[in-house]
């Protein structure tokens, strides 16, 4: 249980934003391990536990393996269950992150985007988070605080539906958003606890009706299961959708579905961006549409389940697409620009990949100008190549 | 190309005859190869291997569904289950039993023969590790290999793991096993209700698979199918507890894998119901109040 907490507006960094949001999901229990720079987000809320705002159960354990651990444990007791990690200690996750989807638990878990060593690094890049693709969880990334603030709420909401009961992993980037403070409107606990409900689990273990969860299941019934996995992830879309719609309802800051397309109408090029750099991205096109140039936007909101209809809707109507990375696939390409060509099987546009900001270097505009000019080249002749490392020092664009 | 089809349990060598006989026809000049196919991964538990021997390379890779022949090394098998399942018109079956073949009875009347390999091993090698025994009552009962073939696969195999004497030692058991083999036909006609196997569709499937004792056609599913599957009739031998010596440590308590050690006023006792057997409380009693005996099953 929470104090009420009333409607108010803050002025606060993303990872106070992810903590605060879990405080007013009234999270039963959390299990974290710090690592920079998600750090504050279990200082803040172990002070909210201090502070006796919450009475949730804070369990510092000694590893993120043992607190994605925890975390499957305690949800599926029953409880509503938040952690929070980065880099290295995602990845140190991992082997849990597969558990806690098939086991059907929708835990909720920010992930602060940092790079992955070597070298070591504490600052943004999207390798911690792409190579858990395949774990079964949901995952999307924020634009800003106030984005983090709401996707964790919407995060249980989607989580918790009956025909979803996936995990969520909200991604933020490293310092951009975990350590910069900006303007966040919070709800009132009131209105989020009417937002979420109740968390109704679909099995629980009670010593009382004995269940057998997560036991060694020989080959006969393994496959059922995965499909069960993929169904829950194709049901994520409708669900992602109407819980963007309500939340809009509610609160009033609509998030548009899977993506949000950001002057894309009469666009004849546009770029796919994820995380941060979309606002930056949002400012370009403003530039670029005042010089008269068609130029859109496309800003991935989530990863799992990828938007592959809304996509290729709108890949039917412009003539080159770009797709913006904040990681290396080695030998392949940036992972956003192989999903969203695979996505786009079978069309007949030309589709290119932007590497920038890896290891956390800014991105800065000329950056996305650069991006957006050779797309507008593409449009008229084909490329001579697919991925352009922008702002490698001694690779020539 | 023949097929050979294993059924045995955890813990007593399946796999490793399986292979053996792989090795032996390789020795020939064959192609063969070898695998296992275990259910739960435990210790008594029912586990099959595979072997399939030919004069050119093997490429299928599938398990062995119609075999040659069936290779039994735990009598207590063809009680639970129709061991001649998918066996050729003129298969034949070889069983680890003290009967002779003409004593047996299985589902239908059959090629069978019989060696108690279990006895040759406790007397042998002073284990009930029937393994190689039964190697040499395949190499009899068959002819398709050799015996000496089968000595050097073992004495290769073995040998390299336990030891040149301990491999020597299996040889002979094969060769004791190989001479005493009795060769017949076992009767048919025992009936097996045909094990229902609970298949659920994807819909059927409770999400996540988490699975309360559940009713379903094919028995209690999930936390019920402990319930119902006994697993006490994969023991060879039987702890017994001296209520005298008990002094109520509760060492056996804890370390009994299976959890089925209870402690009754004050002393410790057995549910037999799921005790495997495996001894691990005998070894573990301070006391020494447990004694593991030879079950011996009529
Ligand atoms: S032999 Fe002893 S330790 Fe092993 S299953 Fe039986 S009671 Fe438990
Ligand atoms: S370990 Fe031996 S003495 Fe201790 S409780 Fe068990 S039987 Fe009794």
């Amino acid at each position: 249980m929470i104090q009420k907490l009333p409607a108010k507006k803050m002025v606060v960094t993303g990872d106070y934003a992810a903590a605060y949001g879990a405080l007013l999901c009234d999270v039963d229990v959390v299990a974290a391990y710090p690592i920079t720079p998600q750090t504050l987000i279990v200082e803040e809320f172990s002070n909210f536990v201090n502070d006796g705002i919450t009475d949730a159960e804070f369990i510092m354990v000694e590893s993120e393996h043992s607190a994605m651990s925890a975390c499957i444990a305690a949800q599926a007791a029953g409880a509503r269950t938040y952690t929070a990690t980065a880099s290295q200690g995602l990845a140190l996750m991992h082997e849990m992150l597969f558990i806690a989807s098939a086991l059907r638990l929708p835990i909720v878990m920010p992930v602060v985007n940092r790079t992955v060593a070597a070298p070591i690094g504490i600052w943004c890049e999207h390798n911690d988070s792409m190579p858990q693709r395949d774990t079964g969880w949901i995952q999307m990334a924020c634009e800003d605080n106030q984005e983090v603030l709401d996707m964790i709420i919407m995060a249980y909401k989607i989580g918790e539906r009956k025909d979803v009961l996936l995990p969520v992993m909200p991604c933020l980037d490293a310092f951009i958003l975990s350590h910069t403070v900006e303007p966040v409107d919070a709800p009132s606990s009131d209105e989020v606890a009417d937002f979420i409900g109740k968390y109704e689990p679909h099995a629980m273990l009670d010593p009382d009706n004995p269940m057998a969860i997560g036991t060694f299941t020989p080959p006969e019934y393994i496959q059922e299961l995965r499909y069960q996995n993929h169904v829950a992830m194709e049901n994520a879309k409708k669900a992602i959708k109407e819980v963007t719609k309500e939340f809009a309802d509610e609160f009033g800051r609509d998030y548009h579905g899977l993506i949000e397309e950001y002057k894309c109408d009469d666009a004849e090029v546009v770029l796919i961006t994820v995380g941060t750099v979309t606002g930056t991205a949002r400012e370009v096109v403003d530039k670029l549409r005042q010089q008269g140039k068609k130029v859109g936007l496309i800003k991935l909101r989530f990863y799992r389940p990828f938007p592959r209809e809304e996509l290729r809707s709108i890949a039917e109507n412009v003539e080159a697409i770009g797709v913006y990375d904040r990681a290396i696939s080695y030998g392949s390409g940036g992972p956003l620009f192989i999903e969203t060509r695979n996505a786009l099987y079978g069309m007949d546009v030309p589709v290119l990949n932007f590497l920038a900001g890896l290891g956390g270097r800014d991105v800065v505009t000329g950056d996305v100008e650069k991006m957006y000019e050779i797309l507008m080249k593409a449009k008229d002749s084909k490329p001579d190549k697919e991925i352009y490392w922008i702002g490698t020092r001694g690779v020539s664009i | 190309m023949y097929e050979i089809r294993f059924h045995g349990r955890g813990g007593q060598g399946g796999r490793m005859a399986a292979e053996a006989y792989a090795l032996a026809a390789f020795l020939e000049g064959s192609y063969a190869v070898s695998f296992p196919f275990f259910g739960a991964e435990r210790r008594g538990a029912p586990v099959r291997a595979f072997t399939r021997v030919d004069d050119k390379k093997i490429r299928i890779k599938t398990q062995v569904y119609e075999p040659d022949y069936v290779v039994v090394l735990d009598e207590t098998l063809i009680e639970t289950e129709d061991v001649l399942e998918g066996l050729k018109e003129d298969g034949m079956v070889i069983i680890n039993t003290a009967k002779k073949p003409e004593e047996v009875r299985l589902s239908k009347p059959v090629k069978c023969a019989t060696v108690d390999a279990t006895s040759i091993a406790l007397e042998i090698l002073g284990r009930p590790i029937t393994n190689t025994a039964i190697l040499g009552a395949i190499a009899k009962a068959t002819g398709r290999v050799s015996i000496d073939s089968i000595e050097k696969a073992i004495i290769e195999k073995f040998g390299a793991r336990l030891g040149k004497e301990a491999g020597e030692k299996n040889a002979k058991a094969a060769r004791v096993a190989y001479e005493k083999t009795l060769v017949g036909v076992a009767q048919g006609g025992k009936a097996f209700v045909p094990r229902k196997k609970w298949l659920p569709t994807v819909e059927e499937m409770p999400i996540g698979g988490a699975t309360p004792a559940m009713e379903t056609d094919a028995g209690l599913v999930g936390i019920g199918s402990f319930i119902e599957n006994k697993t006490g009739d994969w023991r060879t031998f039987m702890p017994i507890i001296d209520k005298e010596k008990c002094i109520g440590c509760k060492f056996c308590w804890f370390y009994c894998p299976e959890g089925c050690i209870s402690m009754e006023d004050g002393k410790a006792s057995v549910d037999y119901d799921y005790c495997k057997g495996c001894g691990i409380c005998a070894n573990e009693c301070p006391v020494n109040a447990i004694e593991m005996k030879r079950e011996v099953r009529t």
